[in-house]
């Protein structure tokens, strides 16, 4: 339902070489990467590896001093575009397309459920008021929460605030959609009810890319599987590859890590 | 029932053992005795009838009595106002309440001249119309010293360290002579200078209360409004500000408190205040006998607007957490 049709061929993300410092610190190396339309790659690493880092480059929350990184046809402006005051546009038109979704949910506190949603609609793609508020109420009836719609976030659990969210991203009608660790500030019962809505995505054609330590559901979902580690990708392929028969030994460290638990 | 438990709390906390026993026993005495002194100064020994026939004078200074009306109608304006932000009704027509009712309130205010205002209305209207001015000025210079831009960042930090560093009665005394000569050919009243020189200098304590509201928002709130294609006037206004001002609005309410208090210090520019007329009273040698009286009414009287203040800011902290909750 939300996933428009493809104006820019079937490369929806695509990262050249990109390089990212904090000070001296790389946190991201030479990092190439394309993810294609209704695809959904699932990136998986140790903390501290770089994951966050990537997949908040693609809607320019964070930015990059070299390599190219271009988003449905537009080149993501590096840190000295951004310098000399051009850019901005170029991240807000990027930005209309690209939807994330956050560990912490970061819904907004002083406004009900449904201004959540209805807000950027309204305020960035200038829809009236009503056009909003319906699309709002069908978002969260979509994620099971109809009833809601009117409470403020501090009111509900870390597995519905995380839906509501969910909605506040899909109301802009993104065609790509990013995924910071959204289940890892939640309750292990609250989990399943996050994934589902993200499993419903997944089968309506989303465009996604995920970072998770739920490596049944990397398993389950994902189309492509990138392992991170020290801001690289060290190897990337189909969950069962990665999973069954990773090629790299630091892979097979870490998930023989992570899975023991 | 209610005798065994004061004795049993009486027991606990009074008289837990004897040092305790002996403290509680000297300060009960003596807070009874000192009340008693004042209670029966008040009532019998103070002469109340001074205050009585200067209340005029404490409450609207020299304003014309055929025009008392308007005072009258200012305090209930004022009240209107006052009513319309504590309800927990839609904060946004409160605030347009508050700036309709106080508008009115100094335009009925004004006719008969600004300089015949004078007691308690000046110290209020100062109050009322210093602390409105100071919030949106408070606001931008808040914002301006947490922009990105250098130069704007530069001008708004200075402005503020510099009258946070100087006294008030400079920054008002130095207004008052100063916008005369600037624009010789206008004449502004004493008072209307006064209110620019408070608001200059209140705005730049409140720009560092909005400021640290505006860092008290987590830096999600910020990313998840940019990830939706916000623009930065949205995120500020919609997003930023409103949380910003939710956690530093006990500060903010206190602050009114600081300009009610401080409002006295106008008499610097020959303004007649709540406490210059308690002053003035006192100068006419038939009342130097009633110090007491004069200063235990002043007394009351701040105390009580203080409470009220305070009071009106705890509310709405209550209805603000239950909406937010
Ligand atoms: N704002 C920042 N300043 C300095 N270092 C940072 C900053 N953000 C992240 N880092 C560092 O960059 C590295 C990658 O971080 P991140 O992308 O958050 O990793 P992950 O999401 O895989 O846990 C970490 O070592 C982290 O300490
Ligand atoms: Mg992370």
């Amino acid at each position: 339902m939300m996933v428009a049709s493809n104006d820019f061929g079937t490369t929806k993300v695509a990262f050249d070489k990109v390089n990212k410092f904090y000070g001296p610190f790389q946190a991201l190396r030479d990092v190439t990467l394309s993810v294609t339309t209704g695809e959904v790659v699932v990136l998986i690493g140790a903390s501290g590896s770089g994951k966050s880092t990537l997949i908040r480059c693609v809607n320019g929350l964070e930015t990059f001093h070299s390599g190219s990184l271009v988003v449905e046809g537009f080149s993501m402006p590096t840190i000295k575009d951004l310098e000399f005051g051009g850019g901005e546009k170029a991240l807000r038109q990027i930005r209309r397309g690209v939807g994330m979704v956050f560990q912490q949910f970061n819904l907004f506190p002083h406004k009900t459920v449904m201004e959540n949603i209805a807000l950027a609609p309204m305020r960035v793609r200038g829809k009236s008021r009503e056009e909003a508020q319906a699309t709002a109420m069908r978002l969260l009836e979509r994620v099971g929460l109809r009833d809601h719609a009117q409470k403020y976030p501090g009111m509900l659990s870390g597995g519905q605030q995380q839906r509501v969210a969910i909605a506040r991203s899909l109301a802009m009608e993104p065609h790509v959609m990013l995924f910071d660790e959204p289940t890892s500030a939640l309750d292990p019962e609250l989990v399943g009810e996050v994934l589902d809505v993200m499993r419903e995505l997944r089968t309506e054609g989303m465009t996604m890319m995920i970072v998770t330590h739920e490596m049944a559901f990397a398993r389950e979902v994902a189309d492509r599987v990138i392992y991170m580690d020290k801001g690289a990708i060290v190897e990337e392929g189909p969950p069962a590859q990665i999973f069954d028969k990773p090629i790299s030994d630091r892979t097979r460290t870490f998930l023989s890590r992570v899975l023991k638990h | 029932m209610i005798i065994a438990t004061l004795h049993s709390w009486a027991r606990r906390n009074l008289f837990a053992n004897l040092i305790d026993s002996i403290l509680s026993i000297l300060i009960v005495t003596a807070l009874g005795w000192l009340l008693t002194v004042f209670l029966r100064w008040v009532i019998w020994d103070a002469y109340w009838q001074r205050i009585y026939e200067s209340l005029r004078l404490f409450l609207v200074g020299q304003f014309p009595e055929d025009q008392t009306w308007r005072a009258w109608v200012a305090l209930a304006l004022l009240c209107t106002a006052v009513g319309a932000v504590l309800l927990p009704w839609s904060r946004r027509l409160g605030v347009a309440i508050w700036l309709i009712a106080c508008g009115a309130a100094v335009f009925v205010l004004v006719p008969p001249g600004l300089d015949r205002w004078g007691g308690l209305l000046l110290s209020i209207m100062l109050t009322v119309v210093v602390s409105t001015a100071s919030l949106p000025l408070g606001i931008l210079f808040a914002f301006g010293r947490s922009s990105r831009n250098p130069s704007l960042r530069a001008c708004c930090t200075g402005y503020i360290e510099v009258m946070r560093s100087v006294p008030l009665i400079l920054v008002v005394y130095w207004i008052w002579i100063t916008v005369p000569l600037f624009m010789p050919e206008v004449s502004i009243s004493s008072l209307a200078r006064g209110m620019i020189g408070y608001t200059v200098f209140n705005a730049a304590y409140v720009a560092e209360y909005v400021r640290s509201g505006l860092q008290a928002v987590p830096r999600g709130q910020r990313e998840a409004a940019r990830s939706l294609g916000m623009s930065n006037w949205t995120i500020s206004t919609e997003i930023v500000l409103p949380q910003a001002l939710r956690v530093v609005q006990p500060a903010l309410v206190g602050n009114v408190l600081d300009v009610f208090n401080g409002a006295t210090l106008v008499f610097i520019i020959g303004l007649m205040d709540f406490l210059r007329a308690g002053q003035l009273i006192l100068v006419d040698p038939a009342a130097s006998g009633q110090t007491n009286e004069v200063y235990l009414f002043m007394f009351a009287v701040y105390f009580v607007i203080g409470s009220a203040i305070t009071f009106g800011s705890r509310r709405m902290e209550a209805h603000m957490h239950r909406s937010t909750r």
